[in-house]
């Protein structure tokens, strides 16, 4: 498989992006504005949502297994507040895969609103990964809205590393039998970051499947909420509904709001939620640190550890593996402390 | 090798070891045998540097260092090394990449370079077949997913990586059938030298019928009670703890 680079010479050339890829093209959102529409060999289409944003759209029964990987970002050309909507639909019985990342390249207050909507036709398949590395003024808020027809399955994998204020929404309608959705996320917070997730879920058919897994890592008085709302309608029989939320905190002053919410109005139906906030488990750091393992390396390990689940859910092995690196620098503060940490980064 | 005189620790204020002497001597393997909750588990952690123990009076001296002044992944480089009885799964990180970190942060105290990729995998090709280790384990996440057994023999395996000088094996041969038991034996006497020791914690008898202790100490209520040689463990074994306790 090329690798296939596009030439967009829009983007500031301080920007360079390791990504893509084998196989994955790129699109680029510069403050909102699509520099160029693309069409992909296999037909997978991204075009320009109006005057912002990008709209999407994969053929019907689409089998190519390429990625597209769209890098929206922010710099100083344009530090007016935005609000965009972008659209992605998924044709029947297609297969696709996105990876979604969103920086800034200059250190202005950013404030950007962005709302994807996906619509996830019948027998649809779609990955989605999401990296956000964005600076410490900027604040991001991304509304997903979620329409899933009969048997399609969606799986979103937030990771989100870096951010001044970062807020996600999730608003998914499960809306024909057989669909399967997934959210997970893993989100880390230091300084006075805050990350805020929100999802409501809702099961509106009998048949469905959703699964939710987020874990955070909070350090010095960084904040998170997750408010994880799981609706099933009277007539949604044989549903089934997991959600988790883990979170470790570093510090004392670091703190996390974490609220599962289930509503039920069918009874035949197989839902559970956990929210946990701990700390380091002194017993697993006790036995890192008796094989000769510094206690700073241990900690960082069991960090590592703490996310790993989540991360693995990213079935793209490359990407994984490339995450799981961003992961492990932003845990070891390589560019927690950097001002324009979200340069190079991937 | 190690002199301990007069160790007391305790945890939240209650007294778990009340007067321990003991010294070890370089070729020897001693075996510390006691009922349930007499310290056994207890002095073992507090060789090897664990915090929520308070050591209140006594001390250690290892190979002329004093042992209770080091942090816990100082004394592992310097040579000690604690045989978990319940080992710790860290899932996401491999046991490859668990070792090398372990090594190299040992090389590193001993200001040695790190091992080449090469170096270090002939090492543990090497090491993992002393306890009879299947390769896939390697890339596996540190214990995750291991049987009790399994975990038993990843310790034996990490103690032959980091070739201690002391090593202190707590309760080994817990959750053992035999052939697990007999892997785990065989690597502590292959890797048995004149310039190393071990301690061995056990309940029972059993792993002393494979691996021959040249002391048997006796624990309970945290002070050594009674300490002979390797027959001790069979009459303890035969009569129980009782008339030691009483005597």
């Amino acid at each position: 498989m090329e690798t296939q680079y596009r030439y967009t010479p829009e983007i500031p050339e301080v920007f360079k992006c390791r990504v893509p890829l084998p196989g994955t093209s790129q699109a680029f959102l510069l403050n909102g504005v699509l520099t160029e529409e693309y069409r992909d060999p296999a037909g997978v289409v991204v075009l320009s949502n109006g005057q912002t944003g990008f709209k999407i759209e994969v053929p019907a029964g689409n089998t190519s297994p390429d990625s597209t990987q769209i890098i929206t970002v922010r710099d100083n050309k344009d530090t007016r507040a935005l609000a965009f909507s972008n659209n992605i639909s998924l044709g029947a019985n297609s297969l696709s895969s996105f990876l979604i990342c969103t920086h800034t390249l200059t250190l202005d207050e950013f404030v950007t609103e962005s709302e994807i909507t996906i619509t996830a036709n019948e027998g649809a398949n779609c990955h989605i990964v999401v990296m956000q590395n964005e600076h410490n003024f900027s604040n991001h808020k991304i509304t997903f809205n979620l329409i899933q027809k009969r048997d399609s399955f969606v799986r979103i994998n937030m990771v989100t590393l870096h951010g001044a204020k970062i807020e996600n929404l999730f608003d998914v309608k499960l809306a024909e039998p057989g669909a399967l959705c997934e959210l997970n996320g893993i989100y880390l917070a230091d300084g006075k970051q805050q990350i805020t997730t929100t999802i409501n879920m809702n099961h509106l058919v009998p048949h469905c499947q959703s699964r939710q897994l987020f874990k955070g890592i909070l350090d010095n008085e960084a904040r998170a909420s997750f408010s994880g709302k799981i609706v099933v309608s009277k007539d949604a029989q044989k549903t089934e509904a997991y959600q988790s939320n883990h979170n470790l905190l570093l510090s004392r002053k670091a703190k996390v709001y974490a609220q599962p919410q289930l509503e039920i109005y069918a009874d035949d139906v197989k839902c559970s939620h956990g929210a946990t906030s701990g700390r380091l488990d002194e017993n697993a750091l006790f036995y890192m640190r008796s094989r000769g393992i510094g206690a700073a390396e241990a900690k960082l390990l069991q960090q590592i550890a703490f996310v790993y689940d989540v991360l693995e859910k990213i079935n793209n092995e490359q990407l994984r593996n490339r995450l799981q690196e961003m992961v492990e620098s932003r845990l070891r503060g390589e560019f927690s402390h950097c001002a324009n940490c979200s340069m190079n980064c991937c | 090798m190690l002199t301990i005189k007069g160790l007391h620790a305790s945890i939240d204020g209650k007294e778990i070891l009340k007067g321990i002497d003991l010294t070890v001597k370089a070729g020897e393997i001693h075996a510390i045998m006691g009922p349930n909750g007499s310290g056994k588990s207890t002095l073992s952690s507090v060789l090897a540097g664990r915090e929520t123990f308070e050591v209140t009076a006594g001390e250690v001296e290892y190979n002329g260092v004093n042992l209770l002044e080091l942090d816990a992944e100082e004394r592992a480089r310097m040579g000690l090394f604690l045989g978990f009885q319940y080992p710790v799964e860290i899932p996401g990180v491999s046991n490859v990449n668990f070792m090398k970190t372990a090594i190299n942060e040992k090389r590193k105290f001993k200001n040695l370079p790190p091992l080449s990729a090469a170096e270090f995998l002939k090492l543990m090709r090497e090491k993992m077949a002393v306890v009879e280790m299947d390769s896939s384990f390697s890339s596996r996440g540190v214990n995750v997913g291991f049987s009790g057994g399994e975990k038993k023999r990843n310790e034996i395996f990490q103690m032959a990586m980091l070739e201690p000088t002391l090593a202190i094996l707590d309760e080994t041969d817990s959750g053992l059938d035999i052939d697990a038991l007999r892997i785990v034996a065989s690597g502590v006497n292959k890797l048995k030298r004149a310039d190393n020791a071990f301690i061995v914690i056990t309940h029972y008898q059993r792993l002393l019928d494979y691996i021959v202790p040249d002391i048997v100490h006796v624990l309970y209520d945290g002070r050594i009670i009674r300490t002979a040689g390797k027959e001790l463990a069979l009459e303890v074994e035969e009569r129980g703890y009782d008339w030691l306790i009483k005597a």
